[in-house]
């Protein structure tokens, strides 16, 4: 079912700096690339400051004036990245809308829920302020709210209302591609449930396809198809989640599969220990290599690539940039054995 | 969405203990810097005014509205005194003035704030309405009329400055209070029994130090205001020289139209100095109490573009 | 209406302030050290019958508490005594006075935070550029500047450009009555540099708390929320982000009142205005008790009906004050 069709969203070798205010750049995002396939769902999964939300952030430009991005983002195979914010922004909300973190300040606190949502309809679409409104009713009902609740303002929300209003929001104009910050992080876990029903049921209604940023494996086991794990601002590993867990091939996915409590098992819970590497200088070697508990000699010095590391690949068979569905890419030395066979 | 400032490495600001907070805001901060220096030259300026002050300020040393020469750099004003001794002695007053209202008015805001929000309930109430009318009346108006009534003696000058500056004080200080009072640690040192006055002086007076602080030096910007209208309008002892009397004495003897404009541009010169030093360090106090990490989400500059060099699958 | 109980408490802690401050202003004048204003029958030049019927109405012989009861039960009609100096009546003095006071200070506030605002909005959206730091160090300046020290410097800048003292020309009507419309011009020439000073005194904490708000607002998720929906920088900022950094504004102009009026009164009294802030003043010089005593009793109401208004506008501004 993933990746039937073609791409609808190709991100290739996305980079992103930020100058830092004592001079200096910081490289937050190292070449991350990924496809997403029409109503996919994709995993998005890393530590705090590891560069995801950042990596989302920037293919819809919405970065800091200190900030500069390198790579493409395509949709429907344009590159929408090319001219800057200018070229993107048409872009938004009509082909890519955002969920944020949560939505607690999301939403201007002194305007009515339902003019919110009316208003990217108006802007994108035109139309007459009634249709908009009429509309926005509707996107709430289908998010379970109802429609009425619109006239009121965000703080009459609780937290879980305001981040089902936050994704009838980002539908408004029908996107293709839904980017989803940590979406259920600031609620609490009945309400977190709820929330990642109604994603998953609204990806599958509309065709949707959904970018989900988390620190929560278990989450992404559940809803997602595929993911990636991020480290440092790259991709260290990706594949369909059923790979990612059963047959880890990169040590810090393993460690953060090892880190999430399991209500059902016996094993223990075990922290990774470290903290990850500044990103203000260039790490020569792996940069997870100071943390991982099978580092090899080389691991210092030369940098891991991510390639594909399903058995029969060859050693240096580089990772392909068409993403097949099915592909299974680490970085990581310790696949070199692996390949090989 | 904090993830922005944190991934863009912004997490530079370690938070150090209270006292070490003004320290490394004045470190940190030009316009503190500037601030705490402008208000020490002036005080080092009013201790040696006896020494440095060229001529007597009761004592007539040239012709009337005499304009700036090589013996008297500032000129002269209405009364043939030298502007430039008034200036630094008027500074020794102007400045007693300001500091002991703004002290009496610290001592009494920061008392009452302190237990007006730690001891709520009846004494909040009671101190809050009395604070609640002495913030909304207006200050130079009440200032003229119990100058007026009491007479215009300098001491009543700080009497009054005090009474009007200590509710502000009191209100900042009280919220603070009543938000530390809510922190587990003292809710834990209340359940075994710690007593009222250890807390306080323990851990509540330390959260409030710097806030009062800010405070304080911002009240002394107000204070040193305060007096040079009320001297403006007459109503301070017209035999003593400070700042405000300066501008009276200019004022009233048509300064202005004698041209005589180094009679009042100088003066008005310091008293700006002071109060803009005053307001640059209780500033900057604040802003480091209440560090702003936020990232603007919008302005007139744009991310930027990299072209993608020598970028493929084998480059680092 | 939302929260009714809300204005109602507003209102009540309004008129309770008022209450205090009618009563104190009471105090103020009767028992303080000084003993200055016992006798409101001490008019200069009045005749016997005039003190005695003082006396009569205002109980001036009988205990204090006694006073304090006539006292409001003349205040409610709008009686406030007679004036020492011109003897007339107290509240017919200031009515003309405050006639003369508002236009002045309207102006010069209402320019303050226009001029205010602007600049701040400005300096926030070119943080950090050299405009910036000319325009926020700018308002620190006037900010800094004695109001007195600012109205000399217009005297010695303009004076001779423009009407230096009173509200208009007293020798104008001499020569045949003058038309309304000159009559006005004339008043608006006379009110330049009165309402100029006070601009230039109030605008400086505008600017600053306009960019501090502003700044504070564009760092707010709804902001990127808003430039994640698709709509330009500019209709962000007019839809989202000045509504809501203007809020402050309000709460900042209600505390100013005082200040205004403080303002008000040393402007007054270098340009020779005739408001309420001159008559004050006079009234101090002339030891005219009555017309202090009224006088300061209408600064402070005003005060506080004003707090009352910027409270309510406030209230009706942000939704989520709820209570």
């Amino acid at each position: 079912m993933s990746g039937a069709g073609a791409a609808v969203l190709e991100v290739r070798d996305l980079n992103v700096w930020f100058t830092l205010p004592g001079g200096g750049e910081l490289h937050a995002v190292q070449g991350v690339s990924f496809d997403l396939g029409a109503g996919e769902r994709f995993g998005l999964v890393g530590e705090s400051g590891c560069g995801k939300t950042t990596s989302i952030l920037a293919m819809m430009g919405l970065l800091p004036p200190t900030a500069s991005v390198a790579g493409e983002v395509r949709l429907a195979g344009q590159d929408i990245l090319a001219g800057g914010e200018d070229s993107v922004r048409p872009h938004r909300w009509t082909d890519m809308a955002m969920v944020f973190q949560g939505a607690m300040n999301a939403l201007n606190p002194v305007r009515p829920v339902a003019a919110q949502i009316a208003e990217p309809i108006l802007l994108h679409g035109g139309g007459s302020a009634a249709a908009a409104r009429q509309r926005a009713g509707e996107l709430l009902e289908l998010v379970g709210i109802p429609a009425a609740s619109g006239a009121r303002y965000p703080h009459e929300f609780s937290g879980g209302m305001r981040q089902r209003a936050a994704i009838a929001m980002a539908l408004a104009c029908e996107p293709k591609v839904l980017l989803a910050d940590e979406p259920t992080t600031a609620l609490d876990v009945m309400v977190q449930a709820q929330i990642m029903d109604l994603l998953v049921r609204l990806c599958d209604e509309l065709g949707l396809a959904l970018v989900l940023v988390t620190h929560d494996l278990p989450v992404v086991a559940q809803v997602c198809q595929r993911a990636a794990v991020m480290y440092a601002g790259e991709i260290v590993e990706t594949g369909s989640t059923d790979a990612l867990y059963h047959q880890t091939r990169h040590p810090y996915t393993r460690m953060l599969f090892a880190a999430t409590p399991d209500l059902y098992s016996d094993s223990e819970v075990r922290s990774i220990p470290g903290a990850p590497p500044r990103l203000d200088r260039p790490v020569p070697g792996c940069p997870f290599q100071p943390r991982c508990d099978s580092a090899l000699d080389r691991c210092a010095d030369e940098r891991p690539l991510l390639r594909d590391v399903r058995a029969g690949s060859g050693p240096e068979a580089p990772a392909e940039t068409g993403f097949a569905d099915a592909a299974h890419l680490a970085a990581c030395h310790l696949n070199d054995a692996v390949v090989t066979q | 969405m904090s993830a922005i400032a944190t991934e863009a490495g912004l997490a530079g600001t370690v938070a150090p203990g209270r006292a070490g907070l003004i320290r490394q805001a004045i470190a940190e901060r030009k316009a503190a810097a500037l601030g705490l220096g402008l208000i020490v030259f002036f005080v080092v300026l009013a201790v040696a005014a006896p020494l440095i002050a060229p001529y007597s300020t009761t004592a007539r040393s040239c012709a009337v509205f005499a304009p700036p020469s090589g013996a008297h750099w500032l000129g002269c004003d209405d009364g043939g005194i030298d502007v430039l001794s008034e200036i630094i002695s008027g500074g020794r007053i102007s400045l007693v003035i300001g500091f002991a209202a703004t002290l009496i008015a610290m001592l009494i805001g920061g008392g009452v704030g302190i237990a007006s929000g730690y001891f709520g309930r009846w004494l909040d109430i009671t101190l809050m309405r009395i604070t609640d009318y002495l913030l909304v009346i207006p200050d130079l108006a009440f200032a003229m009329v119990i100058a007026d009534v009491w007479g215009p003696s300098l001491s009543h000058v700080i009497g009054v400055i005090a009474i009007l500056e200590w509710a502000t004080t009191a209100r900042i200080i009280r919220a603070q209070v009543m938000s530390v009072k809510e922190r587990v640690y003292i809710k834990r040192a209340r359940s075994i029994g710690a007593s009222h006055a250890r807390i306080i002086g323990r851990h509540i007076l330390p959260q409030v130090g710097p806030l009062l602080m800010a405070n304080t030096v911002l009240t002394v910007a107000v204070a040193i205001y305060l007096e040079t209208a009320l001297a403006f309008l007459g109503l301070e002892d017209p035999t003593t020289t400070t700042w405000g009397t300066i501008l009276e004495h200019a004022f009233d003897r048509s300064a202005v139209s004698a041209g005589a404009w180094w009679a009042i541009v100088p003066d008005g010169i310091v008293i700006t100095l002071l109060i803009m030093g005053c307001f640059l360090l209780g500033q900057a106090i604040e802003d480091a109490l209440n560090p702003r990490l936020r990232v603007a989400h919008l302005s007139s500059r744009r991310w930027a573009l990299r072209p993608l060099a020598g970028r493929g699958p084998d480059a680092i | 209406m939302r929260g009714a109980d809300y204005v109602i408490r507003r209102i009540g802690f309004a008129l309770l302030t008022v209450f205090i401050a009618i009563t104190i202003n009471f105090f103020l004048f009767r028992v303080l050290p000084g003993n200055v204003v016992s006798d409101l029958a001490r008019v200069p030049h009045a005749t016997p019958q005039l003190r005695h019927a003082l006396t009569k109405e205002f109980g001036l012989d009988r205990p204090k508490w006694e006073q304090y009861l006539i006292y409001l039960r003349e205040l409610v009609h709008g009686n406030l005594g007679i004036s020492f100096a011109t003897q007339q009546p107290v509240s017919r003095l200031l009515l003309n006075d405050l006639k003369n006071t508002i236009p002045m200070v309207t102006i010069g506030t209402l320019g303050a935070i226009v001029v205010g605002i602007a600049t701040g909005v400005l300096s926030a959206w070119r943080r950090g550029s050299a405009s910036d730091h000319v325009s926020t160090n700018l308002a620190i300046a006037f900010y800094a500047f004695p109001t007195q020290f600012l109205g000399l410097m217009l005297l010695i800048l303009l004076g001779g450009l423009l009407p230096t003292s009173g509200m208009e020309n007293p020798y104008a009507g001499v020569f045949g009555t003058q038309s309304t419309f000159a009559r006005l011009q004339d008043i608006g020439l006379h009110l330049i540099l009165p309402a100029l000073t006070l601009l230039l005194t109030l605008y400086g904490e505008f600017t600053l708390i306009m960019r501090s708000s502003m700044l504070e607002t564009l760092g707010e998720d709804y902001v990127l929320t808003a430039r994640a929906k698709g709509l330009t920088d500019r209709r962000i900022i007019a839809r989202h982000v000045v509504r809501n950094a203007l809020l402050p504004i309000v709460t900042l102009v209600a505390l100013s009142v005082g200040w205004i009026v403080g303002g008000a009164i040393l402007v007054e009294y270098i340009f020779s205005w005739p408001g309420i802030g001159q008559a004050l003043w006079q009234a101090i010089n002339q030891r005219d008790y009555p017309m202090l005593q009224g006088g300061f009793l209408l600064l402070a109401v005003s005060v506080v009906v004003l707090n009352l208004i910027a409270d309510l506008a406030y209230f009706r501004l942000d939704p989520r004050i709820k209570q």
